[in-house]
């Protein structure tokens, strides 16, 4: 049959119609090539950045040991109680989320026994902003509050336990200045928060080591991809990059001689009434290496972590006492008579003074047209005093009359040698420079210097400030015959994988210009002084130990003080040790210092201290 | 006797036409299948398995609409329109309240939407009328005024469901049908212009009136407001515009793949009208524009056979519901598709033969079945 028949008749609106659905179907197919292929690249993108969310996922931070290995900082967990948001039953509205997690929170708090501290903009403001992580309500539980905890897991839909890194200082305060502490990073940092779109922070290193080898210690953080669905929550997770463990740091300290310091020094004997302060520095000299470091008061650097009451680090932090201040690098102190080995030897040195030559001390001195005489420490005088005996009874008479022949160009000049009056270049920790007077200082004060400043230069009075470390070093100096190191207390650092990425060296930082014999006339005064002079309380059994003591008077509003000091070293013919002692607030040198000394040295090498040569009160003052 | 007659005109069916249809149908089972899948592990919902009962139903009622010789039925028509006005007025009384609005009648889940019914019976009455008229009085304005009356109950009664959408499908419905009719082009252009005025004026005042009652904004007015300003309230009334077209334009060129809509399987696209009202933006996401553009050719394919269906129909009657079959079908594929890229508003007009849905699957197939019938008997024996 044919197809066609004639009563059909010819419709040419059939064809409008025709037209108008054809250019219908082409407007949306170009319609649909404009979204999908034109601009599918923006709409991607669009996609993405809704539903995919970057997590950062710090990493473990590195260990801190001592020379042996050790454990100084490590990280042990926490155990917090935490909610998951987006499991806690039907949660479609911003408004209902606050209410169901309280409700359940209010639950948990009622079962567990714990107050509860979560306020209703901590929860909104983690559902804003980091929705798919747990919320930590109850940081850091003891091992009955996990238990009860567990026990009531399975009826506490949503609640979770998780286990966060903190960390942790096993030994306590030891070492706690030179160690540091850590504190959460800030959550705000604007690069970082740029790359993740969960930011969870390091902990970052607030003081010592931890501030020092932060970058170090901080490893690489990781990285989780997720899927997110419209409510914010996890849908699926697509990748995760894992955190790269911080690098171990290996200190030149040794925790048993750590220990001996820490605890000498907080046997210190002092008057009573007194607030015990002060600092102690052992240097191996051979290296400059940091044996111990020790600073009083001290603190606990556990409770910054996680899960202590802001109250306690509070109290830590504004305490008048400076528990945190690391004394041994930053406390500025005269360093009174322990600086009269340093004016001997530029005395020597420039060839002022010979070890013959002899003061009458009578107990004082009249210089120039001061209204007062300068009084000797022994205000019976010495007699007759000759450089040896100057330093081994510390005679201040005897250097008045031949420091002001010295001069104050001399002193400075040596005492720069022995690298006072600048850092040390300490790896670790903001130290302090001190100070050496001078003309030209005392001239930018608006003052003159004068014979009198010269004279109270000579034994460590004046404006002079000196730090612990420094007179450490001055001691390892004289130890040297003459070297003086840098000192450091990195020893190592590795990084997770084994590669050592940094390794602390043995730097030479000057030659003194004086001779060997020069040298060695003060060392030899210095074990006189241990041996027969005013630092007898230092001595130990079956050792000979070098040192000086030293006692700096200065005024606060409470009236006159002393700062007690102790340098030497150990033992005198062939040493190993340097030592620097400082007490903020003692009696004098001979009774304060050199006994803690003595009782340093003695357990250091093993030996014991000759309790005999205790000194009765009032017998020395310097 | 009787039999051979029957498989006789079966072999005499528009079997291009047939094939879209199929292929149109296995893609919905298909994309119900993942705009239901959320996930491994996740349950999946039964919506595909029910479309294809649906299909399997609609088949029967295809081959029944296409065998029965289409002037028989259109005989009827009175009654099919009494019956489908009847259907309207019972649903506005006793119909389910859905989403506040009253569209289904019967069981859940098991309902039907009478508006749907409403589209097929206005369809062969305005046909039936036309065809009635001589070429001359089909010229006089009359018959316009007769025609939209006709259509205004049942558009009336649909509007007080509220159904907006399938209401307007009315309009191009008998617009086009007195179109091809031969009403002259001017007086549809002065009711059109008559309508646009009466629709400028009446609908504002009736969401304003809508809005005092019930003090809250009308979803209407806020689909036109997304329509017009595409970040609108993107949290709220604009989220499902602005997701659907992150769905369709991250399709790209090639798509995401099957089952792999993040769009779909996140929940970015709404669950609860995914299946039905953007499923094109599955399918987009999922197969990209070459899906887009095989879902299209089906469709023309689809039209295009009607339009020569139409051309090619024994008398009047039968072009004009052939080319009524076409226009309905045009609306709801241009309005739904446009929906899912912002071209146009949002309205709940689903995709023939793809959205999931019994009432809207056994129209168009009859609709379908109609395009048929007029093909198997556009020769006198």
């Amino acid at each position: 049959m044919i197809i066609s028949a004639p009563s059909r008749e010819h419709n040419p609106r059939l064809r409008t119609v025709g037209v108008i659905i054809a250019s219908g179907l082409f407007v949306l197919l170009v319609a649909l090539w404009r979204v999908q292929v034109v601009r599918g690249g923006d709409y991607g993108a669009k996609q993405e950045n809704q539903s995919l969310r970057r997590i950062r996922v710090p990493a473990a931070r590195g260990e801190i040991v001592d020379r042996n290995g050790v454990i100084l900082a490590n990280n042990r967990p926490s155990y917090d109680v935490a909610i998951y948001l987006d499991q806690l039953g039907r949660v479609s509205k911003r408004t209902n989320i606050v209410r169901v997690a309280q409700a359940t929170l209010g639950i948990m708090s009622a079962e567990l026994g714990m107050p509860l501290t979560i306020t209703d903009s901590n929860v909104l403001s983690h559902y804003e902003t980091r929705g798919p992580l747990p919320l930590p309500v109850w940081r850091d539980l003891r091992p009955e509050q996990v238990a009860a905890f567990a026990e009531r897991a399975s009826n506490l839909p949503g609640a979770d336990l998780i286990v966060m890194p903190v960390r942790q200082h096993p030994q306590g305060s030891l070492a706690a200045h030179l160690l540091g502490y850590v504190t959460k990073a800030d959550e705000n940092d604007e690069e970082e928060i740029e790359k993740f779109y969960y930011y969870q922070p390091d902990s970052v290193g607030r003081q010592g080591v931890e501030k020092a080898c932060d970058e170090y210690l901080r490893g690489s953080p990781g990285g989780r991809t997720i899927r997110v669905n419209p409510a914010g929550m996890v849908a699926n997770d697509l990748g995760e990059k894992e955190a790269e463990q911080g690098a171990r740091v290996m200190l030149t300290i040794d925790v048993r001689l750590q220990r001996i310091v820490e605890q000498a020094l907080a046997h210190t004997p002092l008057p009573a009434g007194k607030q015990l302060r002060g600092a102690a520095v052992l240097l191996d000299v051979h290296t400059g290496e940091v044996l111990a470091m020790a600073s009083l008061p001290t603190f606990d650097p556990n409770i910054f972590n996680p899960g202590t009451p802001a109250q306690t680090i509070q109290a830590v932090l504004n305490d008048p006492a400076s528990p945190t201040f690391n004394r041994a690098i930053g406390g500025r102190y005269a360093p009174g008579s322990t600086f009269k080995t340093i004016t001997l030897l530029a005395g020597l040195e420039t060839s002022v003074v010979s070890p013959r030559d002899t003061v009458v001390c009578t107990g004082s001195l009249r210089i120039g047209n001061w209204p007062r005489p300068f009084k000797c420490w022994d205000h019976n005088g010495h007699g007759s005093v000759d450089a040896y005996k100057a330093i081994t009874e510390s005679c201040d008479v005897w250097f008045y009359e031949e420091g002001m022949k010295i001069g104050v160009d001399a002193i400075t000049r040596v005492a720069a040698e022995f690298g006072l009056g600048q850092p040390t270049g300490f790896d670790v920790g903001n130290e302090h420079s001190g100070l050496v007077p001078n003309a030209a200082w005392k001239r930018a004060q608006g003052d003159r210097w004068r014979e009198g400043d010269t004279a109270q230069l000579s034994i460590g009075q004046s404006s002079l400030l000196v730090t612990p470390i420094q007179m450490a070093c001055v001691a390892a100096t004289f130890a040297n015959r003459g070297t003086c190191l840098h000192p450091y207390v990195v020893k190592r650092i590795e990084a997770a994988d084994g590669q050592v990425v940094h390794e602390g060296q043995t730097d030479v930082r000057t030659h003194l210009s004086a001779k060997p014999d020069q040298i060695e006339f003060v060392r030899h005064a210095m074990l006189g002084a241990v041996q027969e002079g005013t630092v007898r309380a230092a001595q130990v059994k079956g050792m000979n130990v070098a040192g000086k003591t030293g006692t700096a008077e200065y005024d606060t509003k409470d009236g006159r003080r002393n700062r007690a000091w102790f340098i030497g070293f150990a033992p005198y013919d062939d040493p190993q040790v340097a030592l620097s002692v400082v007490i903020e607030d003692a009696a004098s040198g001979s009774h304060t210092t050199a006994p803690v000394a003595g009782e340093i040295f003695a357990q250091v090498f093993g030996k014991g201290t000759k309790g005999t040569v205790a000194m009765e009160s009032g017998d020395y003052a310097d | 006797m009787r039999t051979e007659k029957y498989v006789g005109m079966i072999k005499r069916m528009d079997w291009l036409l047939f094939s879209a249809m199929v292929a149109l149908a296995v893609a919905s089972a298909l994309f119900i299948y993942s705009a239901s899948y959320h996930g491994p592990g996740q349950p999946i919902k039964d919506f595909y398995k029910m479309q294809m009962v649906w299909f399997v139903v609609g088949l029967l009622i295809y081959l029944a609409v296409s065998l029965v010789d289409y002037r028989l039925i259109c005989q009827w028509a009175t009654v099919w329109y009494v019956v489908a006005i009847g259907l309207l007025v019972l649903v506005l009384v006793t119909g389910q309240m859905v989403y506040g609005a009253r569209r289904w009648l019967g069981w859940h889940g098991f309902g039907i939407q009478p508006a749907e019914t409403a589209k097929l019976a206005t369809l062969l009455t305005v046909s039936y009328y036309l065809f009635h008229h001589t070429l001359q009085t089909r010229r006089e304005l009359k018959t316009v005024w007769i025609t939209i009356a006709m259509m205004s109950v049942p558009f009336v009664l649909i509007m007080l469901e509220p159904d907006l959408g399938s209401a307007l499908v009315l309009i191009p419905i008998c617009f086009g049908l007195m179109f091809v009719a031969g009403v002259r082009v001017k007086h549809l252009a002065l009711v059109a212009a008559l309508g646009i005025v009466l629709a400028g004026v009446g609908l504002p005042i009736m969401w304003k009136s809508k809005e005092n009652r019930t003090g809250r904004r009308s979803y209407q007015k806020d689909r036109l407001t997304v329509f017009f300003h595409r970040d609108y309230d993107l949290t709220g009334a604009g989220w499902n515009l602005n997701q659907s077209l992150i769905a369709v334009g991250s399709g790209g060129m090639t798509g995401r793949g099957y089952l792999q809509g993040t769009q779909n399987l996140l929940g970015y696209l709404p669950r609860s009208v995914t299946p039905n009202d953007f499923l094109f933006s599955v399918i987009a996401e999922e197969e990209g524009f070459v899906g887009s553009l095989v879902i299209i050719l089906l469709y023309a394919v689809l039209l295009f056979s009607g339009l020569r269906i139409a051309a090619n129909a024994r008398d009047r009657l039968g072009m004009l519901l052939a080319t009524g079959v076409v226009v309905m079908l045009f609306f709801h594929i241009f309005i739904n598709v446009g929906m899912t890229i912002g071209l146009m508003p949002v309205t709940g007009l689903p995709l023939p033969l793809l959205s999931y849905g019994g009432s809207f699957v056994l129209a168009s197939m009859t609709a379908l079945g109609l395009l048929q019938n007029v093909w198997i008997h556009r020769r006198i024996y």
